[in-house]
C-alpha cells in the first residue's frame, strides 16, 4: 500500500482503513506541521492546526472526487485558511508574546547561537503580515509553485509575486544585523 | 530557445531574484531557462543572485520541530472506523439505489428540494380532489388550499417537506 496514490489512501480512509490513515498522516503531517509553525509562530497552534486539517481529512474522504484537485494542494489550502482564520480571529498579532531571542550576548555553545538566530529568523516571519508570510511560507518552505501558491491563496500570480517581492524586502531589512553577524561567522 | 535567451533581462532577474530567491527551482517555470541562460553569462546576473542567497539561507535557520508522537495519536484517535455511524451511513448513502435514480432525475444538486416539491404537489392534487367541485367554484383557490392544508392532517409536514425545512433525511440534503 505504500506505493498508493493519496486518492487511492483518501478512497480507503473513509472505509475507515486504519493503516490508511497512517500512511497519509506518515506523507503529510509534517509539512502541515511545519507550516503552520511558520505562519503562527509557534508550536502549539500549529499543532491545532495539523490536528484540524486532519480532522477535515477524515471528515469529508468520503466525499473526495479523485482527480479533481491534487490532494496535497488541497490540504495546502485547508491549512493556510486555518492559520489565516485563526490569524484574523486573533487580530493584530502580538509580537510581544513571541519569545525573546535568548540573548545578544555572545554564547560559547554554538547551538545555542543557531537557535537564538532561528528564533530571530522567526520573529522576522512573525512581523510580516499575514497573506505575505502565507506566500513566503508556501513558495520558500513548502516548495509550492508561483501557480500552486496563487490557486492556494485565491490570487492571481501577479499577486504571489507582488506578495513575495514585499514580503523579502521586510525580510531583508529586519534580519540585515543577522545576515551581517552571520556572514562575519561563516566568511572568516 | 532564442527568444527565451533574449527575453530575459537583467531587470526582469532582479524582480524574480527579489520575489523567489536565488534557487532556479522557485522561479517560474517558463523564465527559468532564461534566466540560468543570462546567468551563464553576466557576472551582474550572477551578483543578483548570491546577495538573494544570503537571505535563503537565513530563511532556512526558521526553527522547525517534528511532530510530537502525542499529535499523531490524536489525529489517528479521531480516525474514521469502519463500524462508526458516520463513515458507514454516508458510504450506503452514497450507494443507496434512491440516491442513483434522485441523481439520475434531479443531476442538479440536492434532490430535496424538487422531492419535497413532488410530494407537496401530489397532497395538494389529494386534497383539490377530496372536495367538490361545487366547493371549488364557491371559495377562492387561496381558501380552499389552506382549507386543504389544514384539514389533511399532514399538511404542516409536507410544506416543511416541500420547503426542505426540517426532519428531512440528513443525507438527501448533501
Amino acid at each position: 500500500m505504500n506505493d498508493a496514490s493519496d486518492d487511492e489512501l483518501v478512497a480507503r480512509v473513509a472505509l475507515g482503513d486504519e493503516a490508511a490513515c497512517g500512511l497519509l498522516v506518515d506523507r503529510h503531517l509534517t509539512r502541515m506541521l511545519a507550516l503552520a509553525r511558520r505562519m503562527l509562530g509557534n508550536q502549539a497552534d500549529a499543532e491545532e492546526v495539523a490536528q484540524e486539517v486532519f480532522l477535515r481529512v477524515w471528515t469529508h474522504a468520503s466525499r473526495w472526487e479523485p482527480g479533481r484537485a491534487q490532494f496535497g494542494t488541497w490540504l495546502h489550502r485547508v491549512a493556510t485558511n486555518l492559520c489565516l482564520d485563526r490569524l484574523r480571529r486573533h487580530g493584530t498579532e502580538d509580537i510581544d508574546s513571541i519569545p525573546e531571542p535568548v540573548s545578544d550576548d555572545p554564547t560559547p555553545h554554538e547551538e545555542l547561537e543557531q537557535s537564538d538566530l532561528a528564533r530571530r529568523v522567526e520573529m522576522a516571519l512573525q512581523t510580516l503580515p499575514a497573506r505575505q508570510r502565507a506566500a513566503v511560507t508556501l513558495t520558500h518552505y513548502q516548495g509550492l509553485t508561483n501557480i500552486e501558491a496563487a490557486e492556494t491563496l485565491g490570487v492571481s500570480v501577479e499577486a504571489v509575486e507582488s506578495l513575495l517581492g514585499r514580503a523579502r524586502r521586510q525580510l531583508r531589512l529586519a534580519l540585515a544585523t543577522e545576515r551581517d553577524e552571520w556572514l562575519r561567522k561563516t566568511r572568516v | 530557445m532564442a527568444m527565451i535567451e533574449t527575453d530575459m533581462t537583467l531587470e526582469r532577474l532582479s524582480e524574480l531574484v527579489d520575489a523567489y530567491g536565488a534557487s532556479a527551482l522557485r522561479w517560474p517555470t517558463g523564465e527559468r531557462a532564461g534566466a540560468e541562460t543570462l546567468l551563464a553569462r553576466s557576472a551582474e546576473a550572477r551578483a543578483l543572485v548570491a546577495r538573494a542567497a544570503d537571505l535563503d539561507r537565513l530563511l532556512d535557520m526558521a526553527p522547525h520541530e517534528a511532530p510530537s508522537a502525542d499529535l499523531v495519536a490524536r489525529i489517528m484517535a479521531a480516525r474514521p472506523r469502519a463500524a462508526s455511524g458516520q463513515v458507514v451511513s454516508i458510504r450506503t448513502a452514497g450507494r443507496s439505489p434512491w440516491r442513483a435514480v434522485a441523481r439520475a432525475v434531479w443531476p442538479y444538486g440536492s434532490p430535496a428540494f424538487p422531492a419535497g416539491a413532488l410530494a407537496a404537489s401530489i397532497m395538494l392534487g389529494i386534497g383539490l380532489g377530496v372536495l367538490a367541485p361545487s366547493t371549488l367554484s364557491t371559495l377562492g383557490l387561496t381558501t380552499t388550499v389552506a382549507t386543504s392544508s389544514a384539514t389533511t392532517g399532514t399538511g404542516d409536514q409536507l410544506v416543511s417537506l416541500a420547503l426542505a425545512e426540517n426532519d428531512y433525511p440528513e443525507e438527501w440534503k448533501q
